[in-house]
């Protein structure tokens, strides 16, 4: 069988000009992003000011450079992937995919990977040019740079696991509503909303060991001035954790599959 | 299904046909490897499809009507780019092997068109390119002509015969269109209810099966004929008759002599019924 060294590469960058080739969809993510970010980052800026200059350990610099890294780990990912590619096997448009000598999750989680970074490169640079314009340079540029392979990991770990929980429609035939859970837990468990800092500590403790970290709480802390470049390690070790989930799903769903019809 | 049991020879032109919901698709996405039967077993170019199908789909093309295998937003050229890498083609023969198909379809002007413009002829050429990149020797084609317009349909009858003339390419075709059966097919395959009803050369059919004929005849003045048996006036005007004559109880020669003796006749047409009613006898048959 063909290794996934030989097409991914080719996937990813095929995928990556498909999405490049959308300025208009790629300039309305922007502009969500921005405003998105901003208001985030400006409610919580105000909350640092009122509480003496720090939160959860966060100065009000390092909370800006946090919200606009963490909302753009998540913003580079289509919204509605679990149900996208839920609605794919649920409606049989998957044994496309089965035709080829590739795994079927494999090839999607690349192509998807591919998508997501032109929408993930525009909202990086454009995060960053805001953050430093509201609050000034970044609090450790050694620290941002871990953040750019940080938001890397973020994404691809959230499609594997997207695409583990997608999965459930060889069984359930519709993961919308696991989709709209899922999304909830990326926004507070992912610390995308509120870093895990903040949350109570026995919510804190949970995030912990959860894989949401990884979505957005890691490039978000990087970004944030932490120089942990552990956090890259955890990302790795949850991804290869998330990758395995998501080939097992598909491996036992394909074999399930129903197609009725054409 | 159940109980179906059939070999296909290497180079050989199937038609896999039946009414809606006979398990045409079914039994295509079991030759694939797509589904997994609850029992029963099958073997392609010597392999289990449900159990080795990423091999499988190294050495088989297949090509559904109702679903595409291109991505839109690309220009097909850049799709073979993709399935190449699947595929494991290398570059200088990804190349070769792009001209060639571009040669063959006719369709080298069409790669470096973005699918999304392309008309559904045109797209149906390109999907025939992507899954004969990789040089299988089987073709499975699930009701490849649907939608398409009457030239489209020809023009890809054609590929199809010119493709298994010149490279051996073994055809398995689902049709609900009695003209890919005749134009693509040698053998026919008819399923119904799960089970095989009909298997035989697509000649040997309309040779056992037709056992009618249609004599349509052009009259200068209107005749009334007598009641002959074994033959039903299907349809008359003042100036023309058709008449449909059972060949096992009379022979076409009585009726032509009747009409020849009996009537002034300016025009005279004897055909097989079409295929399509020769069909539709053969699904109407009852379950065993």
């Amino acid at each position: 069988m063909t290794t996934a060294r030989t097409w991914a590469p080719v996937a990813v960058r095929s995928a990556a000009r498909r999405a490049a080739r959308d300025p208009g969809g790629l300039a309305v993510s922007a502009a969500f992003y921005a405003i998105v970010a901003s208001v985030l980052s400006t409610l919580w800026r105000t909350a640092t000011h009122s509480h003496g200059g720090v939160i959860a350990g966060y100065t009000a610099v390092q909370l800006t450079w946090y919200f606009y890294f963490a909302e753009a780990a998540v913003t580079a990912l289509n919204p509605r992937q679990i149900e996208i590619t839920g609605d794919d096997i649920a409606s049989g448009a998957v044994a496309v995919d089965m035709l080829r000598p590739a795994s079927v999750v494999g090839m999607r989680i690349a192509t998807e990977f591919g998508r997501c970074l032109p929408r993930l490169g525009v909202c990086t640079v454009i995060g960053s040019v805001l953050a430093w314009l509201i609050s000034g340079a970044p609090p450790r540029p050694v620290a941002l740079l871990l953040a750019v392979p940080a938001l890397l990991l973020a994404v691809l770990c959230n499609l594997a696991a997207q695409h583990a929980v997608a999965g459930s429609a060889f069984w359930v035939r519709d993961a919308r509503s696991a989709w709209f859970l899922y999304q909830k837990l990326v926004f507070l468990l992912g610390a995308m909303l509120i870093p895990i800092e903040a949350l109570p500590l026995w919510l804190h403790r949970i995030a912990e060991v959860l894989p949401f970290v990884t979505m957005a709480y890691v490039p978000a802390r990087l970004a944030a001035g932490h120089v942990e470049p552990q956090l890259l390690l955890l990302q790795l070790g949850w991804l290869a954790v998330l990758m395995v989930a998501a080939v097992t799903v598909f491996d036992a769903g394909e074999r399930r599959l129903q197609v009725v019809g054409g | 299904m159940r109980d179906i049991t059939f070999s296909v020879e290497p180079g050989e032109r199937v038609a896999y046909i039946g009414p809606n919901g006979a398990g045409k698709s079914t039994s295509i996405k079991m030759l694939t490897g797509i589904l997994h039967p609850t029992s029963g077993s099958a073997t392609v170019l010597g392999r289990l499809p449900w159990r080795e199908r990423r091999a499988l789909t190294r050495q088989i093309g297949t090509l559904f009507g109702q679903r595409s295998q291109l991505w839109f937003e690309l220009t097909p050229r850049e799709t073979f780019r993709m399935l190449g890498a699947i595929y494991d083609i290398d570059g200088p023969r990804l190349r070769t092997r792009v001209g060639e198909l571009g040669a063959l379809l006719d369709a080298d002007e069409l790669f470096d068109e973005p699918v999304r413009s392309l008309s559904l002829g045109q797209r149906m050429r390109c999907e025939l390119a992507a899954c004969l990149l990789h040089e299988p020797s089987v073709l499975f084609l699930d009701e490849p002509t649907i939608g398409l317009d009457l030239l489209a349909k020809q023009r890809f009858r054609e590929l199809l015969v010119r493709l298994n003339g010149e490279r051996a390419t073994t055809i398995f075709l689902t049709s609900h269109d009695v003209s890919d059966i005749e134009q693509v097919a040698e053998r026919v395959i008819v399923i119904n209810h799960g089970q095989v009803i009909y298997d035989d050369r697509v000649a040997a059919m309309r040779r056992e099966l037709l056992a009618t004929k249609v004599v349509e005849v052009a009259l200068s003045a209107p005749v009334t004929l007598a009641p002959m048996q074994g033959v039903i006036v299907a349809a008359a005007t003042s100036s023309a008759l058709q008449l449909v004559v059972d060949t096992a109880c009379r022979p076409v020669r009585d009726v032509l002599d009747a009409l020849l003796g009996k009537a002034d006749v300016t025009d005279i047409t004897v055909t097989d019924p079409p295929l399509e009613q020769v069909i539709a006898e053969i699904y109407e048959r009852p379950r065993t």
